[in-house]
């Protein structure tokens, strides 16, 4: 009909949900709200879960206050290997980060429908595991109560922080990059939560939400305003999500340690971090979707889309590794070969045999259709990939140390009770963040829903045609 | 009686109740819709949105402050680090492209607070809740002798609820 | 006050001057110098006249760690003792020192020495007066003297040089009481003997300059054996002359330091060595008795081994040098066979130097004359026993059974000043000064009377032994006549040319000419049973050795020698037992799998440790650890090696060392070995690089193929004067010259920091591995000691006992000694092969000139200095420990726990240790990065001192602490951009390199090439 006819000098306009996604068992709006909300009420299963999160939390807490208080030599930690499971452990949590940015901003930016029901979730343990992620910077330093020395602030002394230095490249990137996708996250929800303030019937609870909504009431004028700014937003988030990874891999690959001086780090470790990510998103979308039944939001056509990328991800780390390999031989320099060498069939074989099973062989499977459809075996999986990613930075952190330039100064590593419970902890902060958002705020763009669903018209031939 | 608000069921009547209300010159119009519909901003033909200069200004200026806090502190008090020289733009350019994205986020999202004018903590007249469930709606504003007519053509259009508000 | 001149080849040490002025006030210096209460560190309220607070003070004394008697100078700050060097002007040592000297000062400040005297009340020792002590002493003796026992007293003192033998013989018998028992458990009693029979002195003085061929038979005269000190810098000199270097052989079954630093190594069975050292007198043209190949046989050795090395002997005619220190029962026979050598060659008087001979041992008694007073106390005979020092129980053969025999004595007084297992047994303790709180003098060589004064007051409630013996002498109507003078001080004085005034003016120097009383020498009668072969069953020979470190066990209660590495094991903290590679693989047992070692005489169970330098038929363990008592550093750490041997002297009356065969079976357990060392090899770094004599003589072409030059080599790049052509170290070419403001980097500051490039230069070829600038930088520096049981780390998941912050490689070790040896595999899969090079190389901050760990530090906590150091602010540090990832030389260490925090578990300094720290120099708190400054607080300090005085400093004006104490004078320091420091000069030689140089990191420190002598010349 005339009226949604698009005139040439309009701009273009995303209508990025709906394209190539259908939700037919979603029928009408209200049915969106009814079930959205339905997810809020608490369970058991819900209860037990958050005390578990909370007494792993506790548990990494103890471990974190004993540390402070003797030094850090209750770590693992075996000069010259002097940085050990807590940075293996924040670039890990950091890789988990990436995944949601990418799927809410970059695949916003691609049109890539399958995001909708899932970038919500994503985005949110992004904020989660990057608030995780800035914790482990912090306690691994020697006296954390003196961390804040790396953040430039004016000071009488005028001693200001080294901007050559990776570590205050990490501080910066590492605050924009949880400032931003916070707001990112909160920008998205206020429509949603605007909805949720309209159906609550609990006046508190109405209260907190209407100020949480920011006054928001769906008016065309909001939600052009809201479209462009969320445009910018996923703009910027973009090139951001990819330069926190590659200043994450400076750290290694500004440092000239056989292993770490390498110019591949930057893309090798941004698409093992998309590739992390998107592990972890099974690991909690899978099960969710099983347990709030949302089955016929989270649709098996939009896991297949994300095992494609999953596999993409794990093939592009593989030959990463096969390069650096390559590059080892090929460079001739004795340092670098001897520690590859050290690292496959040395030492460390253990470790880079675990990395290269669950990145390289595993996501391999993928290739068989019925396996990517197949929710219990992506599941499976993503742990795997979990694992081998965290064995990933182990592989590049540790051996690259303990095996260096000075033969007389080689040595070992194993993590003591310390750091184990400090990893565990940080899993527990994690989940216990994520299971709390989850009953308190919609796991799905409701708004963004009730777009892929076409609208009721008057006259059938209209609508729905873009 | 300050304004009339119409509920719609079906996003085609609501707009042509918009067309109608443009073409009869009603200009205190505000439209509801539980999610953005492009029929929507079609019928209602607003501006580009002005939220892009925000953007521009805070990342230009985000850069700018990068560039300059690191290299004025380095040249402040020269140390010498590695055989480096002070003030090393190219380094530095990390700490601009971060500021950049930071300053330049968070003036975008207030470039969208200061247009659709939110934070808005008084509730409002014209607004039903059922604007942000399954419902679309039109809440004009105008003079008294006027509205009669407006709530006609709502009818017309097959509002499937229309009342007027104090 | 500042470190001064460094005259000649002398090492700058400190200012002479006030050496005078403090001489002359030295008691008022004591008496001034805190120190009644021991538990706290006041400060003067009112300083004594001519100390400075802040002002550091300097006293000439003795050495008394050894026998050797080196001179030493005790810098004292408030009173306090901080720091021991050598005293330049001493003959013995010319101002080295080595670890065992410096370590004096943890004996003085052990936090496990008796307070005060100590008396045996129902069953265990109660503290007592001193008045009451004295009077129990006298009572005893009285009632000995009664019942006409007085003349089956012993006392047994500690071996010492000096005037006090002779005096402590004139009380004992004034009250009846036999001549004492002067006891070493290391003094090489064969050599000595041999000695005085070949050569008519004990100990002629070695000149290794003069030596064209250098053959010792089991004498590690680097490792501690004789007098390590004068031995080693003769050794270091004679090395220094590079084309006319001396060639060094090794004959023995364990590659010992000497083994190490010797070009080859004759791989000899234990107990052949008397026919090797026969067949070559044979070759010599004496009739040895002894064929070649009978005596290649018998060594399990090639015949043209010996036989080069006879016409090597040969060849060098006068300068031969062969020293023989075997420790088999014929000992003393295989050294008079080497002494007949020289003899041969005419080598007496040329490299044997009869005329200057050491005295240090003169009137020295042998173990065997020991042990027969203990076994006279075991019958029942001795009614009082005394010791000083000598802790026989346990440097005496378990059978001797010093406790049984102790027990049958009536009263035992102890004059020992710590708790060693022998005075624990003792009923009396009246507890002796340490040597530097004490007066005394030494005789080292001939006419040369070296002094011992008092560097502080006492730290505890102890009396000097001799005014104990005036004072009970003096109580004595029978004795009193014979004491008239006032002490032990007034008694030496009145023995000086010049008396009081003469030792006044004599003590700045420390020197003086003179002579102590000659004791009468006790002749040793030879022990029946001479020469016996080595006995016991088993598949192996255990060979016991004195640990280079620890000695005989006396050094095992200071935390600096128990966490200094053996030179050549490296092994810390541990007792290990030594065996090939072959031999484990025949065990069965891999390194740290423990072995039990059984022989006729006891049995040990340790871990084994795998090490290329000891025959397959033998293995080896270290004395000096597994003490039962001697303090909470000693006690129960490592295994007692002595419990393995019996009974058994040799000719001279001293302990075999190396009596035992000995079955070897694999044991449970498994632990750490406690090594400072992570690979034995370089793997091609080029980390210690070395070069054949025949490159300098022009006869080979150098050719560097054990270091892979990489593109990008960048040492021709070097500006005049070690300067990088980037940093902004004294040269006008400046880090970016479109800067402003240069700050202190600008040439034109007034300060002038950027003139200068701070730098070091070390002679490979000097350097031996002793490890005496180790221990230098922990007594400089306040580097905290981690090794303690108590300082480990504390979660239950990790190892705990001996060592535990070692085993994961925590030591501090600001300079660490690397030992490499020159494989091609890791030493376990090692064939026995005894043609191996060693290559030893001090490892310490490299002062980068392009520093990597600088760029990385996100709080500026480490950058580069104007004049050349790269500069680490603990106060700055947050401790990411990104500095030390980004080092390619590893030499930055960071605090795990609060090692220099006194209220923990950790703390390193237990009271009052803590009173040797070096004011000048930060105590580190835990989460801080540290290591090497170069020493930047003497810098600083003649810094200021040349301002003070309106001067430019001089050239060689101080040194560093590691670089004043090696007595191998391998270390040169300086401002490399001048050519008054002699380092400027040093750098240029063509032996000169810098580690990994092919990062460009530009290093201060420049390395000189070892230089090995292969082939004999001809």
């Amino acid at each position: 009909m005339a009226t949604t006819a698009q005139p040439d000098d309009m701009p273009m306009r995303p209508n990025i949900p709906r394209a190539g996604v259908q939700l037919p068992g979603v029928k009408d709006y209200e049915q969106v709200d009814r079930e959205i909300g339905r997810t809020l009420n608490p369970t058991k299963a819900w209860f037990g879960g958050l005390t578990l999160a909370v007494i792993c939390m506790l548990i990494g807490l103890t471990a974190v206050t004993y540390q402070v208080h003797q030094g850090l030599g209750v770590a693992g930690y075996e000069p010259p290997v002097m940085w050990g499971v807590y940075i293996i452990t924040f670039v890990f949590w950091i890789g988990i980060g990436h995944a949601g940015t990418l799927i809410s901003a970059i695949l916003y930016l691609f049109r890539a429908g399958f995001r909708t029901t899932v970038y919500r979730v994503s985005e949110a343990m992004t904020v989660f595991a990057v608030m995780t992620a800035g914790l482990f910077p912090i306690l691994h330093t020697g006296r954390p109560w003196k961390a804040f020395w790396l953040i430039p602030y004016p000071n009488w002394r005028l001693i200001w922080s080294n901007f050559k230095s990776p570590l205050v490249w990490d501080v910066f990137a590492i605050s924009t990059y949880l400032t931003v996708s916070t707001t990112f996250l909160y920008m998205g929800l206020i429509p949603d939560i605007a909805s949720l303030r309209d159906r609550e019937t609990n006046p508190v609870r109405k209260k907190i939400l209407g100020v949480l909504s920011l006054g928001w009431r769906n008016s065309e004028r909001e939600w052009r305003h809201f479209g462009r700014m969320y445009l910018f937003l996923a703009a910027f988030s973009t090139p951001l999500v990819l330069s926190v990874h590659s200043v994450v891999s400076f750290d290694f690959a500004m440092a000239l340690v056989p292993g770490w001086h390498t110019t591949i780090f930057a893309p090798y470790f941004v698409a093992g971090a998309i590739f992390s990510g998107f592990a972890m998103v099974w690991t909690i979308a899978i099960p969710m979707r099983k347990w709030f039944n949302l089955k016929h939001y989270i649709t098996l056509n939009q896991l297949d889309a994300t095992a494609k990328v999953v596999l993409m991800t794990s093939m592009i780390v593989g030959s990463a590794y096969l390069i650096e390999f390559f590059i080892a031989w090929y460079g001739a320099v004795p340092a670098e070969q001897e520690y590859f060498y050290n690292r496959v069939f040395g030492q460390w074989w253990w470790a880079a045999w675990i990395m290269l099973t669950c990145n390289m062989i595993l996501p391999l499977s993928l290739f068989s259709q019925q396996l990517r459809r197949n929710t219990t075996w992506l599941f499976i999986l993503s742990l795997f990939i979990n694992l081998g990613m965290w064995f990933e930075r182990f592989v590049i952190v540790v051996p690259g140390l303990s095996h260096e330039f000075e033969p007389w100064q080689w040595s070992s590593y194993t993590p003591t009770i310390v750091d184990l419970s400090i990893l565990l902890g940080s899993f527990g902060w994690f989940f216990m963040w994520f299971l709390l958002f989850v009953k308190q705020l919609p796991i799905m763009a409701i708004s963004e829903i009730k777009e892929i669903i076409p609208p009721k018209m008057k006259h059938a031939s209209a609508g729905g045609h873009h | 009686m300050r304004g009339i608000v119409a509920h719609f069921k079906e996003l085609d009547s609501l707009c042509h109740a918009i067309e109608d209300l443009k073409r009869e010159k009603f200009n205190k119009v505000t439209v509801y819709t539980p999610t953005p519909r492009h029929e929507i901003d079609d019928a209602v033909k607003a501006p580009i949105s002005g939220v892009r200069k925000f953007t521009l200004i805070g990342a230009l200026s985000g850069a700018t402050f990068g560039y300059w806090v690191a290299i004025w502190t380095s040249e402040y008090w020269p140390l010498q680090l590695g055989g480096k020289a002070y003030g090393t733009w190219i380094p530095y350019t990390i700490i601009a492209f971060e500021m950049m994205v930071l300053i330049g986020s968070l003036s975008t999202v207030a470039g969208m607070f200061i247009n659709s004018r939110i934070p808005r903590l008084v509730a409002t007249v014209g607004y039903d809740e059922r604007f942000s469930g399954g419902d679309f709606g039109i809440w004009v504003e105008d003079a008294p002798e006027r509205l009669a007519a407006v709530e006609a053509m709502m009818r017309k259009h097959g509002a499937s609820e229309v009342r007027g508000e104090a | 006050m500042t470190s001064i001149a460094n005259t000649g080849d002398k090492p700058a040490v400190k200012r002479r001057e006030f050496l005078k002025v403090l001489g002359a006030s030295t008691a008022a210096g004591a008496a001034a110098a805190c120190g009644d209460k021991p538990e706290k560190l006041l400060p003067y309220l009112v300083s004594p006249d001519h100390t400075v607070p802040g002002v550091s003070t300097y006293y000439a004394t003795t050495c008394r760690e050894c026998a050797s008697g080196c001179g030493i100078i005790v810098e004292t700050r408030d009173g306090r003792a901080i720091k021991a060097e050598g005293n330049p002007d001493h003959p013995v040592n010319r101002g080295a020192l080595c670890a065992r000297g410096q370590s004096s000062l943890q004996g003085l400040y052990n936090p496990d020495r008796y307070r005060g005297p100590m008396l045996r009340d129902g069953g265990e020792l109660k503290p007592v007066s001193w008045d009451q002590a004295l009077q129990t002493l006298a009572t005893r003796l009285g009632e000995v003297r009664s019942r006409n026992q007085a003349g089956n007293a012993v006392f047994i003192n500690q071996h010492e040089q000096g005037s006090f033998p002779a005096f402590l013989d004139q009380w004992l018998a004034a009250h009846g009481m036999p001549a004492h028992l002067s006891y070493d458990a290391e003094a090489p009693l064969a050599t000595m003997s041999a000695n005085r029979e070949a050569y008519g002195v004990a100990w002629p003085s070695l000149d290794f300059t003069e030596a064209r061929v250098v053959v010792s038979i089991g004498a590690d005269f680097l490792d501690g054996w004789g007098h390590s000190v004068p031995q080693q810098l003769s050794w270091a000199d004679a090395r220094a002359k590079l084309t006319d270097a001396p060639r060094a052989v090794y004959i023995g079954a364990r590659r010992s330091l000497t083994g190490l630093n010797s070009d080859q190594w004759i791989a000899a069975k234990p107990g052949s060595e008397l026919q090797v050292v026969r067949a070559l007198l044979g070759a010599v043209g004496r009739g040895g008795g002894v064929s070649i190949e009978a005596a290649a046989q018998a060594a399990g050795v090639t015949a043209e081994s010996i036989t080069s090395l006879a016409n090597e002997l040969r060849a060098a005619g006068s300068h031969a040098l062969v020293i023989a220190g075997t420790t088999g029962p014929d000992a003393r026979a295989v050294a008079l066979a080497a002494a007949e050598i020289n003899k041969a060659l005419g080598a007496v008087g040329t490299t044997v130097k009869t005329a200057d001979a050491l005295l240090a041992y003169e009137r020295i008694n042998t173990t065997a004359q020991v042990r027969e007073a203990v076994e006279r106390m075991n019958a029942g005979n001795v009614p009082i026993a005394f010791f000083r020092g000598a802790n026989i129980a346990h440097t005496l053969a378990k059978q001797t059974n010093v406790a049984a025999a102790l027990g049958k004595v009536a009263f035992k007084v102890s004059f020992t000043s710590v708790k060693d297992e022998t005075s624990e047994l003792c009923d009396l303790i009246l507890p002796d000064h340490h040597s530097l709180e004490s007066w005394g003098d030494a005789e080292p060589m001939r006419g040369v009377l070296s002094l011992v004064q008092p560097t502080m007051d006492p730290v505890f409630t102890t009396r000097a032994t001799a005014d104990v013996l005036i004072a009970v002498a003096k109580a004595n109507p029978a004795t009193a006549s014979r004491y008239g003078f006032s002490d032990y001080r007034a008694w030496i004085s009145s023995r000086i040319s010049g008396g009081d005034t003469g030792l006044t003016s004599a003590l700045p120097r420390g020197l003086t000419n003179g002579s102590a009383l000659a004791g009468a020498v006790p002749t040793a009668r030879l022990a029946a049973s001479a020469s016996q072969a080595i006995g016991g069953t088993g598949e192996y020979t255990l060979q016991v050795y004195f640990s280079p470190t620890l000695g005989d066990g006396r050094g095992a209660n200071k935390p600096w020698l128990q966490e200094l590495p053996d030179p050549v094991t490296k092994v810390l903290w541990q007792t290990v037992v030594e065996m090939h590679g072959e031999t484990a693989k025949a065990l069965g047992v891999a390194q740290g799998e423990h072995v039990t070692v059984r022989t006729a005489a006891g049995e040990l169970t340790a871990p084994a440790y795998i090490y290329i330098g000891i025959r397959p038929d033998t293995i080896a363990i270290a004395a000096g650890r597994g003490h039962a008592g001697y303090g909470r550093y000693a006690a129960g750490c490592g295994s007692d090696a002595y419990q393995l041997l019996g009974i058994t002297e040799n000719e001279a009356g001293g302990w075999a060392l190396t009596q035992q065969k000995a079955t070897v079976t694999k044991a449970s357990a498994l632990s750490r070995i406690v090594t400072t060392e992570g690979s034995a090899r370089q793997h091609d770094r080029g980390i210690a690089r070395a070069m054949s004599v025949g490159v300098l003589l022009g006869t080979e072409e150098e050719h560097d193929g054990e270091h892979h030059a990489f593109t990008g080599d960048a040492s021709h790049e070097f500006l005049p004067g070690l300067r990088s052509p980037v940093a902004g170290d004294a040269q006008g070419d400046l880090v970016d010259p479109k800067s402003k403001d240069q700050g202190l980097y600008d040439p034109a500051h007034p300060l002038g920091l950027a003139k200068r490039r701070w730098a070091m230069t070390i002679d490979l070829a000097r350097c031996t591995g002793c490890s005496a600038c180790v221990t230098a930088c922990y007594a400089e520096n306040n580097i905290p000691t981690v090794g303690a049981p108590w300082q480990g780390p504390v979660v239950m998941a990790d190892r705990t006992g001996f060592g535990a912050n070692i085993t994961r490689s925590r030591e501090m070790a600001w300079i660490r000694l690397e030992r490499y040896f020159e494989i091609d595999r890791e030493p376990k899969d090692v064939a026995f092969d005894a043609s191996f090079d060693t290559r030893f190389v001090p490892m310490m901050c490299q002062h980068c000139g392009n520093a990597p760990c600088e760029p990385v530090c996100p709080v500026f906590a480490t950058y580069h200095a104007p004049d050349g150091l790269n500069v680490q602010v603990y106060n700055r540090c947050v401790g990411t420990r990104y500095c030390s990832n980004n080092c390619p030389y590893k030499v930055r260490y960071f605090n795990w726990f609060g090692y220099g925090e006194h209220d923990r578990a950790q703390y390193a300094f237990p009271e009052p240790l803590h009173w040797q720290l070096n004011p000048d120099v930060t105590v580190r708190g835990k989460g801080v990065m540290e290591k090497c400054t170069f020493c930047v607080q003497r810098i600083r300090e003649a810094e200021h001192h040349a301002k003070l005085e309106g001067r430019e400093i001089q050239g060689d004006e101080f040194t560093t602490a590691c670089a004043q104490a090696c007595p191998s004078r391998a270390i040169i320091f300086g401002d490399a951009a001048s050519d008054a420091w002699t380092v400027a000069r040093a750098a240029q030689d063509r032996r000169a390199y810098h580690v990994f140089e092919e990062l460009n990191t530009f290093t201060a420190v420049a390395y000189l090439k070892k230089v090995n002598h292969p082939a004999a010349r001809a």
